[in-house]
């Protein structure tokens, strides 16, 4: 069990880490796309891929860096897909926004609020049909939620049983506009989808142990053919696609706020009380920073694109 | 081989039977494709013999489109039917954004082995909400390929060139040639997804059309009989267009009308055209002609509609015109003005 906490900790401060030198990056003008970034939300990413097996699909959407590299990606192909470079994981045509990579079976990214969901439905529906005994996850947010494709995907996942698991990261904001001014006061989520026939489970997305056990046991059921609404409340700890602590339009934001529901410090805290010491902590996270660094020299060091590839693979 | 004469509904339906048996992947999708008389004929009886493989879905143009996409992204090669392009529009974040950027956004890394079957145009009484013939729009969009079969012959071999391609495919039907017969080879076979096809040859003019303003076309040569040599040539893709074709008829004939049986502006025509007066080496005898429907969107009453599409009298009477002769008096009937034709094409 410690062992996994462990490993779970290192994934999240992977991509706490790399997302700040990614920040340091962006506002040096080096990352020329947009970048959403996921501090904050680790512990949804890390909670759920923990539960999947390999053959398992994600996709994702406009914030997925965590995501990707909870699926098992490779920070490396990820940094230079920042960058532009070539070797990236889309060879520079996609950026931040679209995160692809078969060889860890994570499908795609697309910024368009909603479309993750019946894309992904599309792949638990290829599952389906060619009897496999996979699963997909949707990752996608509170304000995906409100576009009306969701709600139709729902019922077309009811309707055909397919092995999808919507996991939908409140992370409270919807770019500034909070869930109050975006939901009718007796807005029921849960009602929602379990009107759909879906079943829905609630988890502290600020939390690896709810997201990571909750994830463990819906998922087995997933596999059955039953699609299942996992939404983990969460904390958005950056502005909506910049890397500054925006506080203008939270009430509660304050540095305090932020900390107390870091889940990494969380976390950590366990790891702590099931014996492990400050130093060993401090240990893994200057080899985590460290591969971050040789991460971002080899991307900064790798070659653009040639211009001729402008004009490929607009077709295969 | 003797004669096989049948509907281009049953050549859609062919081609979609012929290649679901040979591939397990091909899965067809859309609302009340599984009835007996399915998507105007063009699915009947494919639940029948594939009952896990057609699928009826809810009216969620936009969830089930991009379940499909989705499906398409992980292997599967389905065929999306939208029965009016109207409808299709709500699924244009699936078709246009995520379809056809996919494999270009991603570097090349993921394909998207689609057929969006979609139903556009002409029909009678159907009003400015379901008869739009939205080629355009459809052309404009990088990623896609886009056809449109104007004959049974060539509804077959595209849809079956469709889902042999890697990428998605959107053959935009025009429902006004649904009755349309023809000679149509038994065989499975595949007609080119990017060429136009000569339908005729000739010396003195290049008409350019596609769709029912192709058929139309067809029938005005018969009106104009030997008096000008016409060469008729079908677009069929629009997406891309195959400018090469046109360039060396126009070349040889020194005379272009094209023939768009959607409103004026922005269409096939405007792009056709654009691109010959461009062209250097091209030197016309005439300015070249577009025959299109007016810029207002297409009424319900016969009293209106009457004036909306160009007819086969126009067509010939543009041609005559061009070359001062005499031009056709003669007053279409209410059946050949308003009713989709069966004819069977030679």
């Amino acid at each position: 069990m410690k062992s996994d906490f462990l490993q779970a900790y290192k994934t999240m401060l992977l991509m706490r880490l790399a997302e700040q030198e990614i920040a340091n990056l962006y506002l040096q003008n080096k990352i020329m796309s947009f970048v959403h970034f996921y501090v904050g939300q680790e512990a949804v990413a890390v909670g759920v891929c923990d539960a999947l097996k390999k053959d398992d699909k994600v996709l994702g959407n406009h914030r997925s860096h965590g995501h990707y590299l909870a699926k098992g990606g490779d920070l490396k192909k990820m940094i230079c897909e920042l960058l532009g470079k070539e070797n990236g994981l889309a060879h520079g045509k996609g950026g931040s926004m679209h995160m692809i990579d078969k060889s860890v079976n994570f499908v795609g990214t697309t910024p368009i609020l909603g479309s993750v969901v019946p894309l992904s439905c599309g792949s638990a529906f290829e599952q389906k049909y060619s009897k496999k005994n996979d699963v997909t996850v949707a990752f996608f947010g509170d304000g995906a939620f409100e576009e009306g494709i969701v709600y139709e995907t729902l019922n077309l996942a009811a309707l055909f049983k397919l092995p999808l698991l919507f996991v939908v990261e409140n992370n409270l904001f919807a770019v500034n506009s909070k869930l109050n001014d975006r939901r009718s006061p007796n807005y029921d989520i849960e009602k929602i989808v379990t009107g759909f026939g879906v079943k829905y489970v609630r988890a502290d997305g600020n939390d690896y142990q709810d997201v990571s056990k909750k994830a463990k046991n819906l998922v087995e059921e997933v596999r059955t053919g039953v699609p299942v609404v996992l939404e983990c409340i969460t904390y958005r700890h950056m502005a909506h696609s910049a890397p500054i602590f925006d506080e203008g339009y939270r009430e509660e934001d304050v540095l305090e706020k932020r900390q107390e529901k870091d889940p990494i410090k969380k976390i950590k805290q366990v790891l702590l009380e099931s014996g492990m010491s400050e130093k060993e902590l401090s240990d893994v996270e200057d080899d985590i920073k460290k591969n971050v660094l040789e991460s971002i020299k080899f991307a900064m060091d790798s070659k653009y694109p040639p211009k001729e590839s402008l004009y490929t693979n607009l077709y295969a | 081989m003797p004669e096989r004469i049948i509907k281009y509904t049953e050549a859609i339906k062919e081609a979609t039977d012929q290649v679901m048996e040979i591939d397990p992947s091909v899965f067809v999708i859309g609302l009340g494709v599984s009835y007996k008389n399915g998507a105007d004929g063009t699915t009947s009886g494919l639940k029948m013999k594939y009952a896990d493989r057609v699928f009826d879905v809810p009216v969620s143009e936009a969830a089930f489109t991009g379940m499909a996409v989705g499906s398409a992204i992980n292997g599967l090669r389905p065929i999306v039917h939208h029965g009016r392009v109207e409808f299709a529009l709500f699924a244009s974040d699936s078709i246009f954004t995520q379809a056809a950027k996919w494999n270009y956004m991603f570097g090349g890394n993921n394909n998207v082995p689609i057929v969006f079957r979609i139903n556009v145009g002409r029909q009678w009484g159907n009003g400015p909400q379901h008869t739009q013939a939205l080629y355009s729009l459809f052309g404009n969009v990088l990623g896609l390929k886009v056809v449109i079969p104007s004959t049974p012959k060539m509804a077959k071999g595209l849809l079956v060139s469709a889902l042999r391609d890697k990428n998605p495919v959107v053959i935009l039907e025009p429902r006004w040639l649904f009755q349309l017969k023809q000679d149509v080879p038994v065989e499975i076979y595949g007609e080119p997804l990017d060429k136009a096809k000569i339908m005729k040859e000739g010396k003195d003019i290049t008409v350019v059309s596609y769709g029912d303003g192709l058929v139309s076309a067809l029938e005005a040569l018969s009106i104009i009989g030997d008096s000008v040599d016409v060469e008729l040539i079908d677009v069929v893709s629009i997406n891309p267009i195959d400018h090469e074709t046109i360039f060396k008829s126009v070349k040889k004939t020194g005379r272009l009308l094209c023939v768009d049986t959607t409103n004026e502006a922005f269409n096939i025509g405007s792009e056709i055209i654009s691109k010959v007066a461009q062209n250097q080496s091209i030197h016309l005898k005439n300015k070249p002609t577009s025959l299109a429907c007016p810029n207002v969107p297409c009424p319900t009453s016969t009293a209106l509609t009457e004036f909306y599409y160009p007819t086969k009298i126009d067509i010939a009477n543009s041609i005559l015109g061009l070359f001062n002769k005499p031009k056709v008096d003669k007053k279409l009937s209410f059946e050949e003005l308003h009713l989709a034709p069966t004819l069977t094409i030679i």
